[in-house]
């Protein structure tokens, strides 16, 4: 058997190479990719109800892309995450609508927050975490990329990063 | 005899004290067993290696709430385990069905079984055809020779 060695460091070997390329297993696909973005309606953080209304959410026909960015208090990456989108919200505000949803935290943290922070892009508070269930969600931070037809075009779970921000940004906008 | 007394009440104090406390994998008593068996069939999503049974994170949680929520509405099991592979795929489920790319789950160990299987009869097959070529290989004149060697032991005595 040990006569062939040569063939068999190059079988172990490819095997080898091919585990190599295969993509990371513990980035799991969401399986909302490419179906509509489910509707939710849910109360606004008080800071925004002057300018938003009572309650905000997804629905049919918005006609407008969506960043839905799932985060919470508690949540170290968020918090490097909330000034990169507060400044992406600011450039893109007309164009592109960043809803954040505060899940399974406190009202009184989560103003806190928002407060530390400065951040004008609305966020809805979804306490029990309902809604980011029913976005089949991991944890916290979580971004759904959602077009102006309201089709979810990708997840990104984990912290953002400004050029994959910027990625997601033009691609509803294209 | 105070000291003993004094030794002996503290340990017991400190034995009460770790009975006292609740083992930490204990699932919190707040829903049927009924529940806990719908949630020990699918994967915590942010424990990833616990059941929603199991997990204490905040999503596991609720997906008991919503497991007993749907039960009460009269919602049979396969319906609740469809509505989570509904939102997170067949991931979430710890036995995933057969279909798909988790056919291979499930027929990998019988292919590899089967190669195993394969192997030994080559190998086998291979060593009895060796043994088969060299008793043929074997000529008549040291046949006899063997059988001369064989039998001086009895020319001695």
């Amino acid at each position: 058997m040990l006569r062939f060695w040569p063939v068999w460091v190059l079988l172990l070997g490819g095997l080898f190479y091919w585990g190599l390329q295969r993509p990371n297993k513990d980035e799991l696909q969401s399986v909302l990719v490419g179906k509509p973005a489910p509707s939710f309606s849910l109360p606004l953080l008080a800071p925004y109800r002057a300018q938003y209304g009572a309650e905000m959410g997804i629905q049919e026909g918005l006609g407008k892309p969506v960043l839905l960015n799932i985060w919470a208090s508690w949540c170290i990456p968020c918090r490097t995450e909330a000034p990169l989108l507060e400044r992406f919200h600011q450039q893109y505000k007309d164009q592109v609508l960043i809803l954040g949803v505060n899940v399974q935290d406190s009202e009184a943290e989560a103003l806190k927050f928002i407060q530390q922070y400065g951040l004008t892009f609305p966020s809805v508070y979804d306490g029990r975490g309902r809604i980011g269930i029913e976005y089949g969600y991991y944890g916290v931070p979580e971004t759904f990329v959602i077009d102006r037809k309201g089709t979810v075009l990708a997840r990104h779970a984990g912290e953002l990063s400004e050029a994959q921000l910027r990625g997601y940004i033009e691609q509803v906008l294209r | 005899m105070r000291r003993a007394s004094t030794w002996w009440l503290g340990g017991l104090l400190l034995l009460a004290l770790a009975l006292a406390q609740p083992s930490p994998n204990t699932p919190p008593p707040d829903f049927s067993p009924e529940v806990f068996k719908i949630a020990g069939q699918l994967r915590c999503p942010v424990c990833q290696g616990e059941s929603a049974a199991e997990s204490n994170a905040g999503i596991a949680v609720e997906m008991r709430r919503i497991i007993a929520e749907q039960l009460a509405q009269g919602k049979s099991e396969a319906e609740i385990r469809a509505f989570f592979v509904q939102r997170y795929g067949d991931w979430i489920l710890y036995e995933p069905p057969v279909r798909g790319l988790t056919l291979w789950v499930w027929l990998s160990p019988l292919l590899g079984l089967g190669l195993l299987g394969f192997g030994l009869w080559r190998y086998l097959a291979r060593v009895r055809a060796r043994a088969l070529t060299t008793a043929s290989d074997v000529s008549e004149e040291e046949i006899a020779r063997l059988e001369t060697e064989l039998q001086s032991p009895e020319r001695q005595p």
